[in-house]
């Protein structure tokens, strides 16, 4: 009898064990599925900022904008964005004109929009950072505190017109912008922090076009990553805000793609103008150079180099000649 | 055995606790998946909405279609000369302006002073759930002419 009623006992506690552990078990799974869902739809919630932030480029020009996001590391690569963890969500685009870090960490984005025409419209360049991402201006030439002026005020950024004490304020990456014929030498203070986190360009041109060699920490010297060349103060600051060379040259052959649509826009609205306007006028002239120095820019920008970037400066220049005598003589204009 | 029976009622009552405890929490997860499932369809909605304004922003602003003087931009305004050539250059390049334009369907209808029709950009999908038509007035200038017409930019959005 007593044998039986300890069996009892015994069944019972079993029973409540397994119960308990069924309940447990149950909202255990529930709370991990919840924290799954949480965490997926904080980075769906960061990549829609960010695509909001990159279809609102079109619209609005030459803006600077401090947006607070969820905690995230977003990786930025070409034509894709990516927010970091255990679940990665990511998004692909087709043609991508970002100029960013490629990685942006924190709770805070800074994004800065500046028009870029060439001298017509092309498009809007969008630039993102971080506030932690520390910018060390180096030059004592007009170009360097005009980069200086156009960076904004909330980055952290320093400007120097020659190589100064570095030191370490524990930023995750630190990027110098050279304006000098010499290569800096390199920062002993960073020598500690990993070889991608520290990079630097150094620029050779003026405002139109120039030379960007890109560089990279190797240790406790510079390693240069190879040369490649800005049109324009607004593609110089997006190879500032840019670290490698693969993620600016992808930029910049996305604004060749799209110079190269907006071309033929303006080519064929060109011999439109030569066709329709009355041939009397004069205006005619005009419009037959301009075509010249579109059709010009047009096969300039069938792809990003060094020559073409010449190509395309000098016949912007001289396509801005045009416009201006066809104003002059009351013609319509060219763009 | 009437203590066999006690103990088998004992056990039969805490499996029937524990089956009204489950049958409440499943009720309380169907309710609570329920909400969510309508806040995340209004949601939805409402970003459908926010995207085809955004569409209908972004065609606005299309250096492909938009009024300049010596790169002066002018708003709300759409140069003809650009928007003869712009329909085959935007239909060709169909894929790069997925990424502006999405699943849509972009016309412009000129009224004043006579009427005409454009199709712009058109890329449909069958597995839509929202549907958005948005129509623009716009001013449509002739640079040759130096006249203003009318217009209006429909922009018909679909979204998943």
């Amino acid at each position: 009898m007593m044998d039986k009623k300890a069996f009892e006992i015994q069944f019972n506690w079993i029973f409540v064990l397994v119960a308990g552990a069924a309940i447990l078990l149950f909202f255990t799974a529930v709370t991990v599925k919840q924290k799954n869902v949480a965490e997926t739809s904080t980075k769906a919630t960061v990549l829609k900022s960010i695509e909001a932030i990159i279809s609102g480029t079109s619209v609005s020009t030459d803006t600077t904008n401090i947006i607070d996001i969820p905690d995230s590391d977003i990786d930025i690569e070409c034509n894709k964005i990516s927010i970091s963890g255990t679940e990665r969500v990511s998004k692909q685009y087709q043609s991508l004109i970002l100029f960013a870090p490629s990685l942006i960490k924190g709770n805070k984005l800074i994004t800065q929009t500046l028009d870029f025409s060439i001298p017509y419209r092309v498009t809007n360049l969008l630039y993102i950072t971080s506030p932690q991402l520390r910018y060390v201006i180096i030059g004592n030439n007009n170009l360097a505190s005009e980069i200086n002026k156009s960076l904004p005020v909330k980055s952290k950024k320093e400007f120097y017109q020659s190589m100064p004490e570095i030191k370490n304020s524990n930023n995750y990456q630190v990027r110098f912008v050279v304006f000098q014929d010499d290569m800096i030498s390199f920062p002993k203070s960073l020598e500690k922090m990993p070889d991608s986190d520290v990079t630097a360009i150094k620029i050779n041109g003026d405002i139109e076009k120039g030379k960007i060699e890109f560089w990279q920490k190797n240790g406790d010297s510079w390693l240069s990553k190879g040369v490649s060349t800005y049109i324009g103060k607004q593609t110089l600051i997006g190879a500032v805000y840019t670290d490698t060379l693969d993620m600016y040259e992808c930029s910049m052959r996305n604004v060749f793609s799209r110079i190269n649509l907006v071309t033929k826009i303006q080519t064929e609205r060109t011999q439109k103008l030569i066709l329709r306007v009355m041939s009397n006028t004069g205006c005619n002239q005009f419009y037959n150079n301009g075509l010249s120095h579109l059709n010009n820019i047009f096969t300039a920008s069938l792809s990003f180099s060094i020559q073409n970037v010449d190509t395309i400066v000098e016949s912007s220049k001289l396509l801005s000649d045009q416009n201006k005598n066809a104003q002059a003589y009351s013609c319509p204009l060219i763009y | 055995m009437l203590r066999k029976n006690k103990s088998q009622i004992q056990i039969g009552e805490t499996i029937a606790v524990l089956f009204v405890f489950f049958i409440l929490i499943i009720i309380g997860i169907v309710f609570y998946v329920k909400i969510l499932k309508s806040n995340l369809e209004s949601e939805q909605e409402e970003l459908s909405q926010l995207r085809s304004v955004g569409i209908v922003q972004r065609v606005m602003f299309l250096p492909e279609l938009q009024c300049s003087e010596g790169n002066v931009i002018k708003d709300n305004c759409i140069d003809i000369l650009k928007l003869e050539s712009a329909p085959s250059i935007m239909q060709g390049n169909e894929l790069y302006y997925y990424d502006l334009l999405e699943f849509s369907d972009v016309n412009i209808t000129q009224i004043y002073p006579a009427e005409a029709k454009w199709v712009l950009y058109s890329r449909k999908t069958k597995d839509f759930k929202n549907k958005f038509l948005t129509n623009v007035p716009v001013s449509l200038y002739d640079p040759i002419t130096r006249k203003h017409g009318f217009g209006i930019l429909t922009i018909e959005t679909l979204s998943k």
